[in-house]
């Protein structure tokens, strides 16, 4: 594993877009089916995460995706199924276990946004290379300090994790045991953990040595070489999620009252 | 004024009661190419950050007396201002890459993007050091993915691009294998052409001679000598300051007595019976980590109890072939034999304390909060009793040179140290075999010359040394047998005096002779021995 | 007591933000690949936190959880970002307070992170999935204690207790033991009241 991101870049359309186009796409998907209060409204704004990853050729890699919140939607559907705590209706009965209609709706919603929440971001985890994002930050005057902090860690963070094989290697050569009872491998994770903790925080002091004599932290305006520019599409699109989501705000409040 | 002037200057690092910098005082002239040379802790690299300002603005600590760097007096100027005018570069390839960027090309914009250079200037500079460095090709690759000696260019263009006066080189070669250290010394070469002034750390003295305008001699964090090349070199009391006793320069007369006394005449075969017990045999072994890439096919090799380097570059499988020796892989079909059992129905447990490894990199194992302690893991889960462990703990300590040690933390040692603490935890197993990965990297001359006298002991106890090297000379002056490799194949094998002098083999395996032998064979035929 | 939340960014801190996030992933790593039924995911925001001060124990929690949710489009993680920020922070100030100096008062730093966690993530478990954590344990708590009629509050309240509190404290005791082997040359770079003596 080279590295932590998802993103590859396909070339697709969702590629070129401008990350906080994408960005705002997560604030619009999550807020306007909780705004709007209709349930019908999230099957839309899924499927439209489902064909925005279809047409950026990324729909295979968001399925493990799915399949990791699965677990999740599981135990939401049995738990509140079965003992939503302002239960009355029976909906149907398996063997013993009685499921609520109350619950069963309470955990669909519940569901339903799980599985809304981690579509969209997949729309934008999957299509946006996180150095780009960062460069775009950094244009809008995010500081350099915290931007070097967020790409850094996708960088280090899996040259660390390779270390893990040899770590086991070295101490199973000395003769430690890393299987057997739960007290032998609770055993065993000080003499695993801690020779990374130690070479990690010895290379950090050498990397902050890297880092100033390659002018970190300098008081001077950076240079930004990222090419990147907002396009008319990139633009249109903002306005067009804010005034949806703007829209949604005013047609809840317009029933309401 | 001279570029780089320092007038007394003292320095103690926080926590410790020695000076690290004892009263130095010198200086140093624009486009000058000057070497600093003395044993692993005499205070190179201290001095070396003295002049960028790490010390003491990073480290903090104890500082006294005064440096001053293109008139800017450095104490008062802050790393990430001083390095428009002085780079720095240094041993670990990996750590001196920022992390900021995914590619080799951002991360050798990465300084240059700090300065807030031009964009279109950026390109330019960027572009030119690539080409220069021979890495331009690796540009849209990510630098961690690289080799040592490829990271250790891509950190020399990072700095090169800041267009400093100055450039520290804190022994670039000392973690990279042969092939890295020669990308690095050809981009050296370069280098002094460009009336850059260069301050170059280095324990390969004869490459330094060949370079420098003068010579700085440390020891004891105090400047003993400050003179040209020949006449630090021939001083008679290197030895004593733990420098190489003889180093050749260009134009140095050399007789071929002088030549055998400092490099040795390769260790020639020991006809003890006593050492023919095979105790490996490797029987047709077919190896793979993944299907359809054979590391290796039907290979039979014996080793018997003569001390034995396994030489070759990268990717030859001296790696995997010793792992395999171990139990930690298990080949895919034929079998390995260790005292004439099959090890292939034994654990990595079972065998600890039959088969020791001491493996490349030290951190990897460390975690003891005491050298003692850690020395003692292994004894102890092999199932020593606490004092045999502790008596065996304390031997191995002696023999690698860390007696009084025993209650530091090893991490508060230096690399070369915890590499020595590393062995000695694995010598205090008392195994049978004991199995070393790289055990010269970052030792000077002492530290190579207790690695060697550790050889010789355990080889006269009856137990059998396998070392992977890249250090030729280390080979020639202290193994009986040596086995070449190359692409997952044995190409010969034999004691050190053979092998090296099969040219053809050699450059099929792409290693280079050991220094005394090299520089034998060419002065012989230049006439000048 | 101002100084509890001194914060030197210096390079040194910056850097040790993205070593710790990796620890944090490490002892996942490990504490999955020995089988052990603890997650010990939060070493290094407690080691940031304990190093650097709340403020980068802080950093250090809530960009681990970013992350993670990022990078593996778990966002039921990214969420939890919160409760990692408390429990950098908690475990920070009572760190600063002088709670990380002995063995038995560790335990008062664990308990302060321990339950930033069970506090800040119950009222997320509720609003979020209703009350439930993932944790198989810990979920069937919460379904006897709805079956049995309590507040959904408190069942959930109940479930992160018995998740968090013992993995906080095994993970405060690993931490500790790490800390007191920190060599010191390195611990002094992180010292915030440094000062650079003369010796001349």
């Amino acid at each position: 594993m080279s590295s932590l991101s998802l993103y590859v870049d396909k070339g697709s359309w969702l590629n070129r877009l401008h990350p906080y186009v994408k960005l705002l796409y997560i604030l619009a998907a999550i807020c306007i089916p909780l705004i709007g209060g209709k349930l019908w409204l999230f099957p839309i704004v899924i499927l439209c995460s489902i064909c925005l990853l279809i047409s950026g050729r990324c729909f295979r890699k968001s399925l493990p995706l799915i399949a990791f919140s699965f677990t999740m939607i599981l135990v939401i559907f049995l738990v509140q199924g079965l003992f939503y705590h302002a239960r009355e209706n029976v909906m149907f009965q398996i063997g013993a276990l009685t499921f609520y209609k109350e619950g069963v709706l309470y955990a669909t919603k519940i569901s339903c946004n799980i599985l809304n929440m981690l579509l969209s971001f997949a729309v934008f985890v999957l299509t946006t290379s996180i150095p780009e994002f960062v460069d775009e930050l950094e244009k809008s005057g995010f500081p350099p300090k915290f931007a070097y902090i967020i790409t850094s860690v996708f960088q280090i963070v899996p040259q660390m994790m390779k270390t893990k094989d040899t770590i086991v290697d070295a101490q199973r050569s000395r003769g430690m045991e890393t299987e057997g009872k739960l007290l032998t491998r609770m055993k065993a994770f000080l003499p695993l953990i801690s020779p990374v903790v130690m070479s990690a925080l010895i290379n950090t002091r050498e990397r902050a040595i890297a880092l100033e004599v390659r002018g970190f932290g300098r008081k001077n305006k950076k240079t930004i070489l990222s090419e990147r520019t907002k396009r008319p599409i990139d633009t249109f699109l903002e306005v067009l999620l804010i005034v949806l989501i703007l829209l949604t705000l005013v047609w809840r409040i317009a029933s309401c009252l | 004024m001279s570029l780089i002037e320092i007038e007394h200057l003292k320095y103690r690092y926080p926590n410790t009661e020695k000076l690290a910098l004892d009263d130095i005082s010198l200086s140093i002239e624009k486009g000058e190419f000057i070497g600093i040379v003395g044993r692993n802790g005499a205070g190179k690299s201290t001095l070396g950050q003295a002049i960028i300002g790490l010390v003491p603005r990073f480290y903090n600590g104890a500082y006294g007396g005064k440096v001053t760097v293109n008139g800017r007096l450095v104490e008062e100027t802050p790393t990430p201002e001083m390095c428009e005018t002085v780079g720095l570069i240094f041993q670990n390839p990996f750590n001196q890459l920022s992390g900021a960027k995914e590619t080799v090309f951002g991360e050798v914009c990465y300084g240059v993007e700090n300065l807030g250079v031009e964009p279109k200037e950026i390109h330019r500079r960027v572009e030119n050091a690539l080409k220069q460095l021979d890495i331009w090709e690796y540009r849209d690759r990510n630098p961690f993915e690289l080799s040592g000696g490829q990271m250790q260019r891509v950190a020399i263009a990072s700095i090169l691009v800041m267009q400093p006066d100055i450039i520290i080189l804190d022994e670039p070669t000392s973690q990279l294998d042969p092939q890295g250290t020669e990308e690095v010394f050809s981009v050296v070469d370069k280098l002094t052409n460009t009336g850059i002034t260069i301050l170059m750390i280095e324990q390969k003295l004869e490459k330094l001679a060949g370079y420098s305008d003068r010579i700085i001699l440390m020891d004891d964090g105090k400047v003993v000598d400050f003179d040209t090349p020949e006449a630090v070199f021939k001083r008679s009391d290197l030895e004593s300051f733990g420098v190489q006793p003889f180093v050749y320069y260009p134009g140095r007369k050399v007789t071929t007595k002088e030549l055998e006394t400092y490099y040795g005449s390769g260790v020639i075969k020991n006809e003890q019976a006593s050492l023919k017990e095979e105790i490996f045999a490797v029987k047709d072994v077919d190896f793979s980590y993944l299907k359809d890439v054979p590391i290796f096919e039907g290979l039979n090799l014996s080793l018997d109890k003569r001390p034995t380097a396994i030489i070759g570059q990268n990717g030859a499988g001296k790696t995997t072939l010793v792992r395999l020796l171990k139990g930690l892989l298990k080949p895919v079909s034929g079998n390995i034999y260790f005292m004439k059992e099959a090890i292939s129905e034994k654990t990595v447990a079972m065998l600890a304390d039959k088969v020791g490894y001491v493996f490349q990199n030290p951190d990897d194992q460390i975690f003891k909060y005491k050298v003692i302690d850690e020395v003692m893991f292994g004894p102890l889960n092999i199932g020593m009793s606490p004092k045999k462990a502790r008596e065996e703990a304390k031997k191995a300590l002696e023999l690698m040179g860390l007696s009084g040690m025993e209650d530091v933390n090893p991490y508060d040692l230096e690399l070369y140290e915890r590499k020595m603490t590393a062995i000695a935890s694995v010598i205090a197993m008392d195994t049978d075999v004991i199995i070393l990965d790289e055990p010269t990297i970052a030792q000077d001359y002492l530290g190579r010359k207790t690695i060697g006298k550790m050889i010789r002991e355990m080889t006269a106890k009856g137990k059998l040394v396998i070392a992977i090297l890249h250090d030729m000379d280390f080979v020639w002056e202290n193994f009986e047998r040596v086995i070449v490799m190359a692409h997952g194949k044995i190409l010969c094998e034999g004691n050190s005096a053979e092998v090296f002098s099969q040219d053809e083999i050699l450059k099929e395996a792409r290693l280079q002779k050991p220094h005394g032998v090299a520089l034998g064979q060419s002065l012989q035929k230049s006439g000048e021995i | 007591m101002g100084n509890i939340f001194k914060t030197k960014l210096n390079t040194a801190t910056i850097v040790l933000i993205p070593a710790c996030i990796g620890i944090n992933y490490l002892g996942k790593l490990f504490a999955s690949f020995l089988k052990l039924p603890l997650w010990l995911d939060s070493i290094g925001t407690c080691l940031g936190a304990c190093l650097g001060g709340p403020i980068i124990g802080a950093i250090c929690g809530a960009l681990n959880n970013l992350i993670y949710g990022l990078t593996t489009g778990d966002n039921i993680t990214l969420i939890y970002a919160i409760t990692s920020l408390f429990i950098g922070l908690a475990v920070g100030v009572t760190a600063r307070l002088g709670f990380m100096e002995t063995f038995p008062k560790s335990f008062v730093c664990a308990l302060a992170g321990g339950l930033a966690a069970v506090i800040v993530s119950t009222p997320l478990n509720v609003i979020f999935w209703g009350g439930t954590t993932g944790n198989v344990w810990g979920d069937a708590l919460f379904a006897s204690t709805q079956a049995a009629g309590m507040p959904v509050a408190l069942g959930s309240f109940l479930d992160e207790l018995v998740v968090d509190v013992p993995d906080k404290i095994l993970t405060i005791i690993i931490t500790f033991l790490i800390l007191k082997g920190l060599p010191k040359k390195l611990t002094s770079l992180y010292d915030v009241n440094a000062q650079i003596e003369r010796l001349d």
